[in-house]
This record gives C-alpha cells, sequence and structure tokens, in this order.
C-alpha cells in the first residue's frame, strides 16, 4: 500500500513514481494507492497513474485505488479515469480483494467426484 | 400615485451567511445573481419583473466590489444602477427621493431570489394591510422581498438604523404576504443549476432565448454546434457558445454564452457557466464549471484545476493569461487533439504483419 501526495502534480509525481519503481519492478505487482490525502492532481499526475497501471498489469499485477478524497474522486470521473481503476472505500477493502481472486490450492489427492458420495456408496446403495 | 422598486445585489441572506456561501465565493467571483443562467441573470430577471409591472422608477443598488455593473442593467427603461457601500443606507436615502419625487410605495428586493408573485397584488395586499412594511413569505420561509410605505415610515426623517428596523419588523409583523407561485432562492451555485433545470422542466413561466430548433432544445444566437455533436432535449446553448464535434450535451444541462464543450466531452446534467472552455474528452456530469473551477455537486467539493487544456476561463480572461498556459492547453498533456486523432488514424490503418493470410484451396480431406 502507498499513499499518494496531496499535491500529485508533475514534480511530486516524480518522487512518488520513484518510490512506487521497486513495487512495480516485482512479479504480480498488486498495489494499493490510498488517494485519502489528494487535494490537487493535474493530467500529469493522472497520465502517471495510468502509466503505473500499464507497468503492472505487463507484469500481470494491478493497482487499486482506495480511499478516495472527494477531489480527487472529482478529477478522475472528470477526466474519465474512474472506470479504468478499481476503487474501493477503504484501503482493507482493496486489499481484500486482492487476496479473494487467489484460488484456494485444491489437494490433488482428492478425486474429481464429490467425496461425498463416491463408487462405494453406489455400490451400498444397491 | 407612484410606485417604485429597490433591488439589491451583493447582499447575502441570513440564511446563505454559512459555509454554502463560503462555495459560493470559491467557485465563483461575483455574486450568483450576477451569473447568467439560460441566457439572463437573475438580477436582470428580477428587474424586468418591475420594469414589466409598470414600476415607475427602478433603483439598482450594487454593493461595492460585489460585481461589475453589466451594460444591460443600464439597458431597461427607468433604471438607475449605484455602486454603494452601506446598503442600508443607501435604502434609506433612496426612500428619502422617492418620498420627494410623491412616490408614496416601494417594492424593496434582493437579487439572490426570483419569484413570480403578482406584484401588484403584492402591492394591494400591503395598502389594504395598512401597516408600514410588508414581507413577503414562502412554504420555506421569509423573502427579501417587502413593500414600503414611504409615507407612514417618514422615510424623510429616516436613518439608516430605522430602514433595518422597518425591514427587520416587517418579519415579525402579524400581515405577511404569502407567494404560491414558483419562488428560487440563490444561496448555493447548485441553486444555479437548479433554477436552469426548472425552467428547462418547464416548472417556472422562464423560457429560454433563442430558436427551439428540436421540441427542448434551445440555441442561442451565434452558437455553433458541431453536426456530429449530439445535444438531448431538454438543453439549452447559449450566445456565441461552441459544441465540438462528438460531444454529448444531456440531462438538462445547459451551457452559457461565450462557452466551447471540445472534442468528445459528456455534459450530463451540468450548467457551464459563462465564459467557459471544457477541454476534450472529459466527463462534466452534475456539476457547475465557471472558469477554471468545478463544482462537484455530488461530491459537494470545489475543484480548481490547473491545466487549462482541461478547464479554464475563455474570451478577455484568457488572451490575458501568460503564453506559456496557452501553448500548453493548445498541445495539452494528457488527451491531446492530436495525440486522439493520430491514434484514431493508426488504428484504421492495417498493421504490417497482422492481416490474415490468405486460405489455400486445398483438396477437402473429406470429400478427397
Amino acid at each position: 500500500m502507498m499513499e499518494v501526495p496531496e499535491n500529485f502534480d508533475h514534480s511530486e509525481g516524480r518522487t512518488f513514481l520513484a518510490e512506487l519503481q521497486p513495487l512495480l519492478q516485482s512479479d504480480r505487482p498488486r498495489i494499493v494507492l490510498d488517494c485519502s490525502q489528494v487535494q490537487h492532481m493535474d493530467s500529469a499526475g493522472i497520465e502517471m497513474l495510468l502509466n503505473c497501471m500499464g507497468e503492472a498489469m505487463k507484469r500481470d499485477g494491478d493497482i487499486k485505488l482506495a480511499n478516495l478524497s472527494p477531489v480527487s474522486a472529482a478529477i478522475l470521473e472528470l477526466m474519465r479515469v474512474d472506470r479504468l481503476f478499481e476503487v474501493f472505500n477503504t484501503v482493507e477493502e482493496a486489499t481484500r480483494s486482492f487476496q479473494a481472486v487467489t484460488l484456494p490450492d485444491v489437494p490433488q489427492s482428492l478425486p474429481w467426484y464429490s467425496p461425498g458420495f463416491g463408487p462405494d456408496d453406489l455400490k451400498s446403495a444397491s | 400615485m407612484g410606485l417604485g422598486a429597490i433591488v439589491v445585489i451583493g447582499v447575502e441572506d441570513e440564511a446563505s451567511c454559512s459555509t454554502a456561501s463560503q462555495e459560493a465565493s470559491a467557485l465563483l467571483s461575483q455574486p450568483l445573481a450576477c451569473f447568467d443562467v439560460l441566457g439572463r441573470s437573475v438580477a436582470g430577471r428580477v428587474i424586468e419583473r418591475f420594469v414589466r409591472a409598470d414600476v415607475d422608477v427602478v433603483s439598482l443598488l450594487v454593493l461595492d466590489g460585489s460585481c461589475i455593473v453589466k451594460p444591460r442593467f443600464v439597458g431597461f427603461k427607468n433604471v438607475d444602477v449605484q455602486i454603494v457601500s452601506d446598503v442600508y443606507a443607501a435604502i434609506c436615502e433612496k426612500l428619502k427621493d422617492y418620498s420627494r419625487d410623491g412616490i408614496e410605495h416601494a417594492f424593496v428586493a434582493s437579487a439572490n431570489a426570483y419569484q413570480e408573485t403578482d406584484l401588484l397584488d403584492l402591492f394591494y395586499f400591503h395598502r389594504e394591510s395598512r401597516q408600514a412594511a410588508t414581507r413577503s413569505v414562502d412554504c420555506q420561509g421569509p423573502l427579501n422581498l417587502w413593500v414600503v410605505d414611504c409615507s407612514k415610515a417618514d422615510c424623510s426623517k429616516a436613518r439608516p438604523s430605522d430602514c433595518q428596523n422597518l425591514l427587520a419588523q416587517a418579519q415579525t409583523s402579524s400581515a405577511s404576504y404569502f407567494i404560491r407561485e414558483y419562488v428560487k432562492r440563490l444561496m448555493h451555485p447548485r441553486d444555479l443549476r437548479q433554477f436552469a433545470s426548472d425552467v428547462l422542466r418547464g416548472c417556472c413561466s422562464v423560457r429560454p432565448p433563442g430558436q427551439e430548433i428540436k421540441r427542448g432544445i434551445w440555441i442561442d444566437e451565434g452558437a455553433e454546434v458541431h453536426r456530429r455533436a449530439r445535444i438531448v432535449a431538454p438543453a439549452y446553448i447559449g450566445r456565441a457558445s461552441n459544441i465540438m464535434e462528438d460531444t454529448l450535451i444531456t440531462r438538462f444541462s445547459n451551457i452559457e454564452k461565450d462557452c466551447c464543450v471540445d472534442y468528445g466531452t459528456v455534459v450530463e446534467n451540468s450548467s457551464i457557466l459563462q465564459n467557459t472552455h471544457i477541454g476534450i474528452c472529459l466527463d462534466v456530469c452534475h456539476a457547475v464549471a465557471s472558469g477554471n473551477m468545478l463544482l462537484s455537486l455530488g461530491r459537494n467539493v470545489v475543484v480548481e484545476i490547473s491545466d487549462p487544456s482541461i478547464l479554464r476561463a475563455n474570451g478577455a480572461a484568457w488572451k490575458s493569461a501568460p503564453a506559456k498556459d496557452r501553448k500548453r492547453a493548445n498541445n495539452g498533456t494528457l488527451f491531446s487533439r492530436r495525440k486522439l486523432k493520430q491514434q484514431a488514424v493508426s488504428e484504421l490503418q492495417p498493421v504490417a504483419g497482422s492481416a490474415p493470410e490468405p486460405c489455400g484451396l486445398e483438396p477437402n480431406p473429406i470429400q478427397g
């Protein structure tokens, strides 16, 4: 999880991007950006967000936005970027959404059919 | 028997002296009553109603520094405009002048509310009730519209505080005039949006100016609408505005005069106030935009857009803007028109190597 700076413009965005870069370089980066502090965001900031999402998706990862401040929500909606990101009310919800995607490991020893009603049950029934 | 009217611009209602007015001042540089809504400001409409009611003289008192007195206020017949620093002192002076000129009754109104009551009926009600001042009320409470009896108020000797007391006492007096007709108070920029929506819905007697090119679509003089732009009724496009290709104007939206809505932008349930340029490929939804400020009504937040390619003031303000900003707006940063066109052209061109290979006419394995 990373917090987006209050003034998310070209100069602040570069610093932010430098901090985010190691996460983006990892395998399947799953990043949640907390936008609660954002009070100003310009098109350079939006472009940076889109680039980050592009980088994350190239590595089979994703970036999700959480806790949008009213200003950031209004700007993202104005620039039609809100529909490109998954947006959550809280950071916890966003984090949980990443966990929900991963499927639980199924033991290979289990048969493909329902274990509660196998061939033995059929025999005993007849 | 003469009848006068004093219209005041720049004085806030008691109810609006709150965070709402702070938001309004953050968004707008002048009082809400001075902004055009469907081609004419509410102040202009209030004055027009007095002129139509055959009031002998209308005095417009503008609080100093609150707004620029526009030529159209001066353009009315029998309307004199005065810039004042103390409103109550100015009202008192005006009432004295009226009294001296033989005008016995005067309307005193704030331009912050538009009402469609019968003004002569209000006057007759006041005369029959035999009180110094009569205040009008509606279902939401008292309105800043009074009728003052100059002779009973003894205006020739009155002081500003007496005048203020007189207007205040009218609220507590037993006989107030109840307005059943349409009333719109302007306390917040969202009221401008609501007023525009009400007019387009036909909730009041105001009709948008210009030509109704299709049912519910009004295009004012000099406005240009691209043939690929889509306007869904009801909507209003103001004087000399420019609606570019692939835009969508829908759900009771009004674009005021000298605005530009650029390529691919959607304006939905929004008011674009005068001299505003909306950039390309944007979604302006449930909002009021003025210059580079955007009030999102859904989120109740005012956003200042520093990027001139997205949102900016048009006209004289833009011409005096720094050359750097103008260059930036022309080039754009994220969605420039050039980028979009290049993208569109590249999508149309066939990509080398991606064309499907021609099917070989080999013998059918089934038929041999």
